[in-house]
């Protein structure tokens, strides 16, 4: 190379990486760095939607201070620097390329070739596949703005306010416009891997480096540039409230989701392209190379499958015993029968050995067994773990649902007097199941043995059974009657039979009296009138437990609202109840916090006129959000406000879910690793078969059919190892449902573990498990069809 | 009317620790249809690589190869690989036959390439494994064969397709004289009995004096040896 070449090359990649350094210097000052680096970090690994609670955290923007603004900088303080910056990175690179263009390496002495016609592949090398960088530039550039048009051309607009009207729901624009998006991309990946006849990775780096992210970084910047909020965000209100779905309330990170889908498009386009056209024309036919790739791997043995499928039953050692035993008892068996032989004819022996010898298996089927197996470990194991989290959210959700309401309705008042009326609108309600008025208030709740702090809630016992399963969470023993009537509360006598005199209807005895003593005196008679009078209260049973009370026990309920104003200030309001029922819903939270009494006396205890609210039961648990919509329009709206199960109880179902997707990301890894074994696989596959890809290619075999015939094998094994783990799941799950496993009752306040199948996820998981396997094969495959016949051949 | 195959000045050269080793140099030869032609040269001649050149498995550096006319090298990837399959026929000095695949599965792979009706093409290499006296051993896998008989499969196999041109590296040099002289036969018959054109490379001076047309292989450059 000479020197001033050399100057220029180095003078290009300086003047780039200046370019590069003001470009990202530039948007961290304008304060993109934070929101684009955190988004495209946790896009690159993978894991984006862990990143609201990260960042929830403080973990990304606090702990890596990388992307801290510096001190006293405003925002869109660094822009002026991102032009100069693209220039000067374009011009460095140019420069770098014309100083490789004119990178000449000295010239030997001519050969007798020179002169002579030159090859015509060499000929027609070419520099640069501009038609390949149009094809995938604009195919990347189109599918980005046309998911922006058609999502905005066929959404409702204002989708996600209340009175949306005309167009399509989001979901359904979404749904629409990514598949074109996903298409188009997809076609310009194909179109220019088929027009230059190569995968064209500089091409397509330079797509999507220059076509690609002006967009998305474009919208990025909208977040944290006001200027370009206040041009652009209001047209592109729908595509941000879009995207902040997308990305759990971050739109930057739905943009990149966006993105990354149609990159990942793209490449498939490239490949599926590459494979398709470079066999000359479109050619998806499979006919020898499914025979051929069928005899290579010889996945559906049926030894293997049952091996397979035993060992992700039964775990790994029986297997491995069962199968050692059947071996050393075959060996066992061949060698004595060869021996007879031997004694008969040395030939026939020499001839079983022989046979014997062939029938041993190649390093290369034990690697298809174990691919297989990685693969349905995977996807056993994400079945298992997904249904088991099912069954606790469906749990979790019963019990929920069961004592609690499906939503409520609520005034922006403290009582609402006219509970009635809105009890009868409800009722008009299509969808409403049942309703009950209720009043809800914090309280201390004492004994004579401890003192807890508790919900109080005021309910109607003729109609919180329309609502909730209360009534039959009652534990034997008390029952809501006694809140209607307290006269019916079954009194607990640890004492012989009474005294008559004590028999008298409604009277019941106080149970501090001594029982052992048993008489009644006059005062105490007195006691038990006031007894009577003592209002009902149902309690959970953790808080009886806690409290040491029974059925008849008597209690005492202390607020601080509602009392009379003391000579320091309000005096706290108490008063005495009696334990009228215990119940158990199975949820500890509303076994250790809940009572419940009469709502006329949580009127009357807290002042409260009417009721605080209606509980509503909905006849669709899932449609439960619209139902709780039409009764919110049917009440005309304010002071009246709805809130449905979801809402009320969202911090729980959220966590649930994350817990899930993380469940779900630590599962994936398995397959990841599975996915890995599947490349190591067939690249083996490929190492060994060198020689016959030779021979197939000079039998005519074009790089496409090799390419298919790899991927095929790939297939083969995914598809083995996704059914044998769905089978393995699936047997798992309902063993785990009807043999159950126990759990520990004093940890878990579930009997077993719970399993719920759903028949979406798990087929998402056998097919994303097939797919990642099928994507894992694409790279074997290719590096197959670069295999020269020559060197297969000469191998030898 | 254009040649059969004429071979025009092709060069290539390999590369070992940074030396260049010119093998071909300019090799120029025409064959005319239905020819048998012999190709002898020392060992590491290039023999083997003008072979592989003629039959469109390995580039070379320059030069030019015609077919009937056409340039070969001008072809698309497709379209090489569908004339290596339809007109060219490979027998390898070591058989190369698929060893996951019976005899007669192998002997049918190129019409199975050309995606031809599977059961006729099976049919048709069953004839073939008759006609190279195989057919006893059709169900056989090519660990089961002898070093002869995979030879003959992979001459039928050759044949599969009907080829104009069969390419023959070192057929026997594997093989004891005897059973050699059987493929020879055999490569004659083929040539006589269906006028296939074929070059056959060999260090078996006998066999090479006993064919029409004899060409020498020296100093990369291909000249006629009679």
């Amino acid at each position: 190379m000479s020197a001033p070449q050399a100057r220029l090359q180095w003078t290009g990649a300086l003047i780039a990486s200046v370019g590069a350094a003001a470009i990202i210097i530039g948007g961290i000052r304008a304060g993109l760095g934070e929101a684009l680096a955190a988004d495209l970090a946790s896009l690159l690994v993978g894991w984006a939607q862990l990143l609201p609670p990260l960042v929830g955290a403080g973990a990304v923007g606090t702990t890596l201070g990388l992307f801290a603004k510096p001190l006293g900088a405003t925002p869109g303080e660094g822009l002026w620097l991102l032009g100069p910056g693209v220039v000067a990175w374009t011009v460095g690179w140019a420069l770098l390329a014309k100083a490789l263009q004119g990178d000449q390496k000295p010239v030997r002495p001519p050969s007798a070739a020179v002169g002579a016609p030159l090859y015509s592949k060499l000929a027609k090398a070419k520099d640069f596949y501009w038609d390949a960088l149009a094809a995938y530039g604009f195919g990347v550039l189109l599918a980005e703005v046309g998911f922006v048009l058609v999502y905005v051309a066929l959404v409702a607009p204002g989708a996600g306010k209340p009175n949306a009207a005309g167009g399509l729901s989001p979901v359904w624009a979404f749904s629409v416009a990514f598949s074109a998006a996903v298409v188009v991309a997809f076609i310009g990946g194909f179109l220019g891997a088929a027009s230059s006849k190569r995968l064209a990775t500089p091409e397509a780096t330079a797509a999507l480096l220059y076509f690609g992210l002006p967009i998305p970084v474009l919208l990025s910047a909208m977040h944290s540039v006001p200027a370009l909020m206040t041009s652009l965000g209001y047209r592109l209100k729908e595509v941000v409230y879009l995207s902040s779905l997308l990305g759990e309330n971050r739109p930057e990170l739905g943009y990149w989701l966006v993105f990354a889908a149609l990159a990942l498009a793209l490449f498939l386009g490239i490949n599926f392209g590459f494979v398709a056209n470079s066999s000359g024309k479109f050619d998806l036919r499979t006919s020898y190379e499914a025979f051929v790739s069928a005899r290579h791997v010889s996945v559906f043995r049926p030894r293997l499958l049952l091996g397979v499928f035993s060992v992700l039953i039964l775990g790994i050692v029986p297997p491995l015993i069962a199968f050692a035993i059947v071996s050393a008892a075959e060996a066992a068996a061949d060698r004595t029968r060869i021996r007879k032989l031997g004694l008969k004819d040395p030939l026939l022996a020499a001839e079983a050995l022989n046979e014997l010898k062939l029938k041993q298996q190649t390093p290369t089927a034990m690697m298809t067994a174990l691919s297989v197996g990685g693969v349905g470990v995977g996807v056993m194991a994400l079945i298992i773990v997904l249904s088991v989290m099912s069954g606790f959210e469906a749990d979790l959700q019963k019990k929920i649902l069961g004592t609690n309401a499906h939503g409520v309705v609520m005034k922006y008042s403290l009582d609402m007097p006219e509970y009635a009326d809105v009890m009868e609108k409800i009722g008009q309600v299509r969808g409403v199941a049942g309703q009950t008025p209720f009043i809800l208030n914090e309280v201390m709740v004492s004994s004579e043995g401890n003192i807890s702090g508790s919900m109080i809630k005021g309910i109607d016992p003729a109609t919180v059974g329309s609502v909730t399963d209360l009534p039959s969470y009652m534990l034997p023993g008390g029952s809501l009657d006694g809140l209607e009537d307290p006269t019916k509360i079954h009194v607990k006598r640890l004492s012989p039979p009474p005294a008559p005199k004590e028999d008298v209807p409604g009277v019941v005895p106080d149970i501090e009296r001594d029982p052992m003593i048993d008489t009644a005196t006059p005062e105490e008679d007195e006691d038990a009138k006031a007894a009577a009078a003592m209002p009902g209260i149902v309690l959970g049973r953790e808080l009886a437990s806690s409290l040491k009370v029974v059925v008849g026990d008597r209690l005492n309920v202390v607020s601080p609202l509602g009392g009379e104003l003391g000579p320091q200030g309000p005096m706290p309001k108490s008063r005495p109840f009696r334990v009228a029922g215990i119940f158990y819903s199975g949820m500890y939270e509303y076994d250790s916090k809940f009572v419940y009494i009469h709502l006329k006396e949580a009127q009357r205890f807290f002042g409260v006129k009417g009721a605080s609210g209606v509980e509503i039961k909905v006849a669709d648990v899932d449609d439960a959000r619209a139902i709780m919509r039409r009764i919110y329009d049917s009440l005309d709206g304010w002071p009246y406000r709805t809130k449905d199960w979801g809402e009320m109880n969202r911090n729980l179902f959220a966590a649930l879910r994350l817990e899930k997707l993380v469940m779900g990301i630590i599962l994936s890894i398995i397959i990841i690793v599975a996915a890995g074994l599947i490349v190591a696989t067939v690249i083996m596959l490929v190492l060994e078969k060198r020689k016959e890809i030779a021979v197939l290619k000079a039998l005519g075999v074009p790089d496409g059919g090799i390419v298919k015939i790899f991927l095929g094998e790939g297939l083969q094994i995914g598809i083995a190892g996704g059914v044998l783990g769905l089978v393995a799941g699936l047997a798992w799950c309902f063993f785990i449902e009807k043999v159950g496993i126990k759990l520990d009752p004093q940890v878990y306040y579930i009997p077993s573990l719970p399993v719920r199948i759903e028949p979406v996820q798990t087929v998402l998981a056998v097919v994303i498990a097939v797919l990642i396997t099928f994507l894992a094969s694409i790279y074997p495959a290719l590096k197959a069809a670069q295999v020269e016949p020559v060197d297969g051949l000469k191998s030898e | 009317m254009a040649a059969f195959l004429e071979v025009e000045n092709v060069h290539k050269a390999y590369f070992l620790n940074g030396k260049r080793i010119d093998v071909l140099r300019g090799v120029s030869v025409t064959i005319e249809k239905g020819e048998l032609v012999s190709l002898i040269g020392a060992s590491g001649s290039g023999k083997s690589t003008f072979l592989h050149v003629v039959g469109t498995l390995d580039a070379p550096a320059a030069g030019s190869l015609r077919f009937q006319g056409t340039s070969v090298f001008d072809l698309s990837d497709a379209e090489v690989a569908a004339f290596r399959n339809r007109t060219i026929g490979f027998v390898f000095q070591s058989h190369y036959l698929l060893p996951e695949f019976t005899a007669l599965e192998n002997v049918a792979m190129p019409a199975l390439i050309s995606r031809l009706d599977k059961k006729s093409s099976l049919n048709r290499a069953r004839e073939l494994l008759e006609r190279v006296g195989l057919s006893h051993r059709a169900e056989h896998r090519p660990g089961e064969l002898s070093g002869g008989e995979s030879q003959r499969v992979a001459l039928a196999r050759a044949l599969m397709l009907k080829p104009d041109l069969l390419l023959a590296d070192e057929p026997t040099g594997n093989l004891d004289p005897a059973t050699g002289e059987g493929i020879h036969a055999l490569l004659r018959e083929v040539n006589k009995d269906l006028g296939i054109t074929a070059v056959v490379v060999t260090h078996n001076v006998e066999l090479a004096r006993s064919l029409p047309r004899q060409l020498r292989l020296t100093d990369g450059q291909v000249v006629s040896a009679a």
